[in-house]
């Protein structure tokens, strides 16, 4: 509790202007930063991904040399996986975590501070690494050697940046789990913890667990590129396949940690909206951890052509296809909160539905890459692509819009445009379909990913995509306009807007105080 | 089953067992949610957990074998 006497000691004396950022410890700041920081990158993240796709609009190579597309394809995958996606979920657990639990603010309220700001050095490491000779890191945002062996400063510029944000992300972490298990208000037990909670609980574990994997893998590339060991340089007798397994050792509860959170705002966001009760709330925490679980022995599916014993391959195919159980069981979840409720469709629910429907789709196409034999056809190609974009775009992505639309009005007292809000919504909606539906044929009929020209044959599918992607881009510039209107001039919002709403933070009034429940509230 | 005087009381084994089970499949019903969170402690699910993933792993491996012999 003397946490929570810091936070009271510092009531008010908060400095103003600049400083105000630059300082802070108050979990609302730091997630206000951490929404913006995101953004930002989700946009340099989404001008890249418009590069990228401006150039294979046609056959033929016309705006970007094919180095620089490497890059262009390399740095938006780290900057949208590290930058936007992650970012965007520790920031909505700064804001709702402590006001969900009835505490004052996070435990280790500078450390918080910290762990923000080590964020932007990142983002510029990454941002800059384009202007240095040799251009920035090419070889994929898995970064396999050799090609993360032979590249210039910019891959040294990629690896510093991939230590800063894995520090960051412990310490979010690490602050997560303390003030999960320590702060929660008398009466909160456990088992009375909203989802959103309970998931981000998990994957803050998950993070402890993979992110100093990652940090050892980078750091092995780093002593492999400038101090003369040879852990992945078959010639000195290491093995790049051992980068691969230590790598997706990582990787894999890495898009977990991605996705779970996700899971916890629309478990949230159905429920409200459905008037409902999540069904199945002990279920959905059992499927949670074992998702979490799970996660940790599947990593081989994406080395199925790396070479590897069928015993090998078998395993890991069955371990992958397993974990659609208990995934499955939360679409079922979600989908018996929704039967027979009654049902409304602002904003915030129509992301969460649209998350649903195309979550499944991304869902499906996985356990599809899971098989084998298949996956020898598709790996590497755009089928890849489109599984992983149905999962962490109109999954990760949507879940993220869902959750700002659902507590903007909590956050800053006032509503947006819901008209425009729906707007987004639809328009998102199609031109993501319109982007990504057709890159599943695309990658049937064999086209490679991370390649800049393609044969004639794909000429047409690949124009979709790329209108499909500019629609898609231009659409999220009316998602900045709405927030900004909604910050400046929204109408006043109701303590509760959503009538269906039940969690602690919709008791708190909006927009909400600085420090959250000065007394805890008592939960019966 | 319902014996809310032994919410003190340690659990026994086969409850750490089915806990972890369910957890594998991601189903429980309330009720066993409530008597494992008042009962279970946290080092049983720990042990329980580790013990339960490598029976988990051991027997996809069974049945690899099995498959490829
Ligand atoms: C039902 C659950 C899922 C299954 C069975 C599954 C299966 C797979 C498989 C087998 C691959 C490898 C494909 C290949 O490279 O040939 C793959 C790739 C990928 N998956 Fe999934 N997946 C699932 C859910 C997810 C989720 C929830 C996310 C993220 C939120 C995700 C993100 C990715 C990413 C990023 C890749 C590609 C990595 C790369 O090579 O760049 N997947 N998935
Ligand atoms: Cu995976």
């Amino acid at each position: 509790m003397a946490v929570v006497q810091d936070v009271h000691g510092h009531h008010d004396h908060h400095p103003s202007g600049i400083m105000r950022w630059v300082m802070t410890t108050n979990h609302k700041d730091i997630g206000t930063l951490y929404l913006w920081f995101s953004f930002a990158m989700f946009l340099v993240g989404g001008f890249l991904a418009m590069g990228i796709r401006a150039e294979l609009f046609m056959p033929g190579i016309q705006i970007l040399e094919p180095e620089l597309f490497n890059s262009f394809t390399t740095l938006h995958g780290l900057i949208m996986v590290f930058g936007a996606i992650m970012p965007a979920f520790v920031g909505l657990a700064n804001w709702q975590v402590p006001m969900m639990i009835g505490a004052p603010d996070m435990a280790f309220a500078r450390m918080n501070n910290w762990s923000f700001w080590l964020l932007p050095v990142a983002g510029m490491l990454l941002i800059s690494s384009f202007f240095v000779p040799g251009g920035a890191a090419a070889g994929g945002w898995t970064f396999y050697p050799p090609l993360s062996a032979q590249g210039g400063l910019g891959v040294d510029m990629m690896i510093f940046a991939i230590h800063i944000l894995g520090a960051s992300s412990i310490m979010g972490a690490i602050n997560i789990i303390t003030t999960i298990l320590n702060m929660r208000a008398p009466g909160m037990t456990l088992m009375k913890m909203p989802m959103f909670v309970w998931t981000w609980l998990i994957t803050a574990y998950l993070l402890v667990l993979v992110m100093p994997v990652l940090a050892g893998t980078v750091t092995m590339l780093l002593t492999d590129r400038h101090f003369g060991t040879s852990f992945f340089n078959a010639a000195g007798g290491g093995d790049p396949v051992l980068f691969q397994h230590i790598f997706w050792f990582f990787g894999h509860p890495e898009v977990y940690i991605m996705i779970l959170p996700a899971f916890g705002i629309v478990s949230e966001i159905v429920p409200t909206f459905s008037r409902k009760p999540l069904f199945g709330y002990a279920s959905m925490v059992y499927a949670t951890a074992s998702i979490a679980i799970l996660s940790c022995i599947v990593w081989a599916h994406h080395m199925f052509t790396a070479g590897m014993p069928t015993v090998g391959q078998l395993f890991f195919m069955y371990a992958t296809m397993l974990i659609a159980v208990p995934t499955g069981v939360k679409v079922f979840n979600w989908t018996a909160t929704m039967w027979r409720g009654s049902l409304t469709f602002e904003t915030p629910m129509l992301f969460a539905i649209g998350f649903i429907f195309l979550f499944v789709i991304g869902g499906f196409s996985g356990v599809i890459c899971a098989i084998v034999p298949i996956d020898i056809q598709v790996q590497d190609t755009y089928y890849v692509i489109a599984h992983f974009h149905y999962v962490l775009v109109s999954g990760a992505l949507f879940a993220i819009f869902g959750g700002v639309y659902y507590w903007l009005p909590k956050w800053c007292g006032r509503m947006y445009d819901v008209k425009l809000a729906n707007m987004h919504f639809w328009l998102s909606m199609i031109f993501f379909n319109v982007a990504f539906f057709v890159q599943h044929f695309l990658g049937l009929a064999g086209m490679p990913r991370r390649i800049p020209d393609y044969s004639l044959q794909f000429a047409d599918f690949n124009m979709i995509s790329s209108i499909g992607a500019f629609g898609f881009g231009l659409s999220q510039i009316l998602f900045l306009y709405i927030v900004i209107k909604c910050i400046r001039s929204g109408e006043k919002a109701a303590d509760k807007p959503w009538e269906g709403a039940n969690t602690l933070e919709w008791t708190l009034p909006s927009p909400a105080p600085y420090h959250s429940f000065e007394t805890p509230p008592v939960i019966k | 089953m319902n014996n809310t005087e032994h919410q003190t009381g340690k659990a026994s084994t086969l409850q750490v067992a089915k806990a972890v089970f369910w957890s594998f499949l991601g189903i429980r019903k309330k009720d066993d949610l409530d008597r494992d969170a008042k009962m279970i402690k946290p080092h049983q699910v720990v042990i329980g957990g580790i013990i339960g993933g490598v029976i988990f792993v051991l027997s996809i491996l069974t049945l690899v074998k099995v498959v490829t012999s």
